[in-house]
């Protein structure tokens, strides 16, 4: 039995029930909503405005190196290829995951979890339920490459000898990965469980 | 017979809503309704359909929670103080502490890189250890402040955006980056930040919702 069965809303903050009518919570003073409203619409929004930044992130430089004055950009993927080559595959590895495969797969993740609401797909909805949590737990892990970028610059000044530079496909990163940690956070997971998406 | 059996159901979550609305739970992943029942300490109670933690408490989570923050927060006081980490080649050697290294990042648009780092490591963590002693502090002397309601919702908010765990990976990567290039040696400031990561997931894993939630919302459980 789910509270909007009983024509109750349940706060989405804190899980207290309230008579429907409610306008906020009593316990915890948030705003009261059977459902958040345009809660599709906003991931949607959201989603596409990361996907547009990680387009630059990866064709632009992340950051680039300058050894005695001369100067070498490298973007996400050139970087992992760097790594591999000198051998540490660890790093390598896992700059491949958080930089490429996490954002990919989670831009991906918050699309069909979105398209299965909207046109109420048949998944099982444990399986679903556990790619949102994926996604809301992994989203963060993707800063990993843009806090390299930013020591490595901050750090490394050693005169004419080393510097780094940051290069824009590093902001790039950021602001998609920070695009689609809001979209997921816009997400209001009850819609999963409902297979009805209104309000 | 089926629908007899709903409006059965029905009936009884409506007497149980009547005598006492604060003994009800929706889960807020998925909205299925729960009696709230007691749950012992280092016991979670977790949602029938969606497995969603709805009651975890702890033993002493107030003093837990505020000792964890306060520590947490001295931590940082230490790392910002102390330097991070040594570079030297060549004769030539760098010595900067993370205060250090945003200021050399303040430049043009690097700037928002180091507004990213100063939010997202040292800013929102430090933001929500706030908010919690805030909050904590006042039910510990059995009432919750004025605000307790608005900041608890801010450090539940910013959670996500506290990323002190994933900064010290990325000094891990930048480490091996930085391996063939120059001599690195850590600072005190380094294994300080590990120590604050510890103790700020200790804090996290500490604080259960429900239970702070019925604290400021001035029931007893």
């Amino acid at each position: 039995m789910r509270a909007r069965d009983m024509g109750w809303i349940g706060c989405h903050n804190c899980g207290a029930v309230h008579d429907k009518g409610s306008r906020s919570c009593r316990t915890c003073g948030a705003r009261l909503h059977g459902r958040l409203p345009n809660s599709l619409q906003k991931l949607w929004a959201w989603l596409v405005t990361g996907v547009f930044f990680l387009i630059p992130a990866n064709l632009y430089p992340l950051i680039s190196n300058e050894v005695f004055g001369h100067e070498e950009g490298h973007t996400i993927l050139e970087g992992i290829v760097v790594f591999a080559e000198s051998g540490d595959y660890l790093v390598a590895g896992v700059i491949f995951l958080a930089s490429f495969v996490i954002p990919a797969f989670k831009v991906l993740v918050i699309a069909i979890l979105a398209l299965s609401i909207q046109f109420h797909w048949q998944l099982d909805r444990r399986v679903r339920h556990l790619l949102y949590e994926f996604v809301e737990f992994i989203g963060r892990w993707s800063m990993i490459d843009v806090f390299v970028v930013a020591l490595l610059t901050g750090l490394v000044h050693l005169g004419a000898i080393l510097a780094f530079l940051p290069g824009v496909g590093a902001i790039c990163f950021a602001l998609s990965v920070i695009c689609t940690m809001l979209s997921a956070q816009a997400l209001d997971s009850r819609l999963i469980w409902d297979g009805v998406e209104n309000e | 017979m089926q629908d007899n059996h709903a409006e059965h159901e029905q009936k009884a979550w409506r007497a149980l809503f009547a005598s006492d609305p604060d003994g009800l739970i929706a889960c807020p992943s998925c909205d299925t309704l729960h009696v709230a029942a007691a749950v012992a300490p280092g016991q979670v109670a977790r949602c029938k359909r969606c497995h969603f933690a709805l009651i975890a408490p702890r033993r002493d989570t107030l003093d837990r929670t505020l000792a964890l923050a306060l520590t947490s927060a001295i931590l940082m006081l230490a790392v910002l103080g102390f330097p991070f980490l040594t570079l030297s080649r060549q004769g030539l050697a760098n010595e900067i502490s993370i205060l250090g290294m945003i200021g050399e990042l303040a430049h043009g648009w690097y700037m928002l890189l180091a507004i990213a780092v100063a939010m997202f490591v040292i800013g929102l963590p430090m933001l929500r250890a706030a908010a919690l002693v805030y909050v904590v502090w006042g039910l510990r002397r059995n009432r919750a402040p004025r605000a307790a309601r608005h900041v608890f919702r801010l450090a539940e908010a910013i959670r996500p955006w506290a990323m002190t765990e994933v900064f010290i990976i990325g000094t891990g990567v930048a480490l091996v980056k930085v391996a063939g290039l120059a001599r690195v040696s850590f600072g005190a400031a380094f294994w300080i930040f590990c120590v604050m990561v510890l103790v700020l997931a200790l804090k996290n894993a500490s604080v259960c919702r429900w239970t702070i939630w019925a604290m400021i919302g001035g029931r007893n459980s």
